[in-house]
């Protein structure tokens, strides 16, 4: 990995509002070709982060680098280099999908061919339609046609599939698949973990401004160092249990009123588990078991679940 | 370059796609224009109408009526019952009632030697003061001549009075102006405001702050496609005035078009401002209408300025309004020359240096 080329390099990035420290001094770096995903609980500093490495807020110290060119002094190189996706971004509803594409290729020295990238986004038969008559789906295959007009290297997609439906975000995994494909390095932040681990080669956690891991999706599972969950309720919370005592036990996650234990025997785990209960006289439910994924590797980091309720 | 030609293209596009707000913006000038023209156009100046009340039916009574129905100024309602006139000039259906008491065409045809004079009631509403002044200089016009002929006057010294303008202006020529100030001001101030606002709210600018545009170019954009705009609906709206009321530009077209840019390009820098201050798209409507509003009344587009009290003028002598009607409305109705209004000039163009640098100043793209 350490042998690709770093086209992003984060430097002790700082982010303030007043008080409130929304990204604190994050370090990290992209590789040529790669998708890296930015993930994190709302607030976590994920979309600060990627607004401070487009241009559209200003760090309050640090730096980056992006295609070797400085984000705080050399910014219109940088956006000649890069393509964004923004959150909710609407737009001229009352223009077509080719005006819209035309309109936005004139704001670059450099464009693609209109018609092959309206291909490439599955909107031929769209390319006449207004905006405003567009599907969710179509909108922000739209939005990213709009982040590529200019032929960037980098591409920065903030929650593309958020609102979604299964179909349609299937629909953006493959495009994301496609500019991989095609040399584009992308970056992307999402709340929705099974699209992490297919999509992306890397990814950083972030939590409360800070990076609290970087590593590929299988790894971050690994060094969970248990393969399975036991999930469960407890009614009647009364007695004082330490979950820890119970055998084969690594980890104990605690979600809202749900527990989480982490074990690499799930057998001997669930046969304590039931044992205690009924010694202390707990009534268990909601009880499963699975085994662990990047969204618990998440619980046992940040506390909280990606997507909260 | 490229980009400035594409923004001004789109700009025109969702001009012309956003069909309701073009037509309604079309229309309520045009409306008020054809609604005010009507009533109050016709007819030169005030139009008075007098009830008389003639209890008297004599030859002399009939004279008067005959000598007050000469005023074209004067409508004469010939009204059979005191009372009921009075409650009409209450009303406000008449502006001024006189009745010819019995005894009218007796009084006169008496010793002419006769020191009293005969006394000619006539009743005015005092809530309608100017309409009642003028209404009562009439009648005493009228009487004073029937007067001066049963005493064989012969006047030493009379008033020639003439019009300095040979141009017969009516109402509509004073309006029309004025609804091409209104609507130059109502959609570049409010409209900039209300549409800048939407599409910050909505992230379209911080997209396009995304890429390499470059603010100047978006702004200029802006103005280009507005200009054209509202060229096309000056243009609309003095056609509409032509066909309906015949109005002409007395001026040259190029004073005329000197200042719809200019009073378009002020109006946007105000507009941009509002976009810059208001924080949400629902509060830039209020904020357009709180400075449209007044200057709607104000500013000479539906009454003359000097109408207004004397403590308001300083106020009304700065706006930007003021003076866009005013020099329209001295290119159009007199034929004032670009120079002759340089006054006019410089103010709006003060506006608009002035408005420009609020405007840099506090305009935002998110």
């Amino acid at each position: 990995m350490d042998s690709h080329e770093k086209i992003i390099q984060v430097m002790n990035l700082v982010k303030k509002y007043g008080d409130f420290s929304a990204v604190k001094g994050i370090e990290f770096h992209v590789h040529k070709g790669e998708v890296f995903g930015l993930l994190g609980p709302n607030g976590a500093g994920k979309t600060t982060t990627l607004e401070m490495l487009v241009g559209l807020r200003k760090p309050d110290q640090g730096t980056a680098l992006i295609g070797g060119f400085d984000i705080t002094r050399e910014l219109k190189k940088v956006k000649e280099v890069i393509g964004v996706q923004l959150q909710s971004t609407s737009l001229f509803e009352l223009l077509t999908v080719e005006e819209i594409l035309h309109l936005y290729a004139s704001f670059y020295p450099k464009q693609v061919s209109i018609t092959s990238l309206i291909e490439d986004m599955l909107l031929t038969d769209k390319r006449k339609n207004r905006i405003k008559s567009l599907s969710g789906g179509q909108k922000q295959r739209l939005a990213i046609a709009l982040a590529l007009v200019h032929d960037p290297w980098i591409i920065f997609l903030d929650e593309p599939t958020t609102g979604l439906d299964p179909q349609a975000r299937r629909t953006l995994w493959d495009i994301i698949r496609l500019l991989k494909e095609k040399g584009k390095t992308i970056v992307l932040t999402t709340h929705y973990m099974e699209e992490a681990h297919v999509l992306c080669d890397r990814i950083a956690i972030m939590n409360q401004g800070e990076l609290i891991a970087l590593d590929t999706p299988s790894q971050l599972v690994k060094n969970l160092q248990s393969d399975s969950a036991v999930e469960f309720r407890v009614e009647n919370e009364s007695a004082e249990v330490d979950l820890h005592e119970i055998e084969g036990v690594k980890q104990v996650g605690n979600q809202k009123d749900a527990y989480i234990l982490y074990t690499d025997d799930l057998q001997i785990t669930l046969t304590s588990l039931i044992q205690l209960a009924t010694n202390k006289q707990l009534k268990l439910t909601d009880l499963q078991t699975r085994s662990a994924t990047l969204e618990d590797v998440f619980i046992h980091m940040t506390g909280r679940r990606l997507r909260e309720g | 370059m490229r980009a400035y030609w594409q923004l001004t293209l789109s700009q025109l596009r969702i001009f012309l796609r956003n069909r309701q707000v073009l037509f309604w913006t079309l229309a309520f000038p045009i409306f008020l224009m054809t609604m005010l023209g009507s009533f109050l156009g016709n007819g030169n100046g005030i139009s008075l109408s007098i009830g008389v009340v003639d209890q008297d039916q004599s030859v002399q009574s009939k004279d008067l009526v005959n000598n007050l129905n000469k005023n074209k100024a004067i409508d004469i309602k010939k009204e059979n019952n005191e009372k009921k006139a009075l409650s009409k000039l209450k009303k406000g259906d008449l502006q001024l009632v006189v009745i010819i008491p019995k005894g009218y065409d007796l009084s006169l045809n008496g010793s002419p030697s006769k020191t009293e004079p005969f006394s000619l009631p006539v009743y005015y509403n005092e809530t309608d003061m100017a309409a009642s002044q003028v209404g009562i200089q009439l009648v005493n016009n009228a009487v004073d001549g029937i007067s001066k002929e049963k005493v064989d006057y012969h006047p030493v010294v009379v008033t020639d009075s003439k019009g300095i303008e040979t141009l017969n202006l009516k109402y509509i020529d004073f309006l029309v102006p004025g609804i091409v100030a209104m609507m130059i001001m109502s959609n570049n101030m409010n409209g900039v405001a209300g549409q800048i606002a939407a599409w910050r709210e909505r992230g379209i600018l911080r997209r396009m702050q995304g890429t390499t545009l470059k603010a100047s170019t978006f702004i200029a954009a802006q103005i280009t496609a507005r200009l054209v705009l509202n060229g096309m609906q000056a243009l609309i709206v003095l056609g509409v005035a032509h066909l309906i009321f015949g109005i002409e530009v007395r001026g040259s077209w190029f004073t005329l078009i000197s200042f719809v840019i200019l009073g378009t390009l002020a109006f946007m820098a105000i507009g941009f401002i509002i976009a810059g201050i208001a924080k949400t798209p629902e509060s830039a409507a209020p904020i357009a209408g709180f400075l449209s509003f007044p200057m709607l009344f104000m500013g000479g587009v539906f009454f003359p300025i000097k109408n207004m009290p004397e403590f308001l003028q300083p106020i009304v002598q700065i706006l930007p309004i003021a003076h866009l009607s005013h020099a329209l409305r001295e290119t159009m109705n007199v034929g004032a020359s670009f120079m002759s209004l340089g006054t006019e000039a410089m103010i709006l163009g003060g506006w608009l240096v002035g408005a420009f640098i609020i405007a840099s100043y506090t305009f935002k793209w998110e």
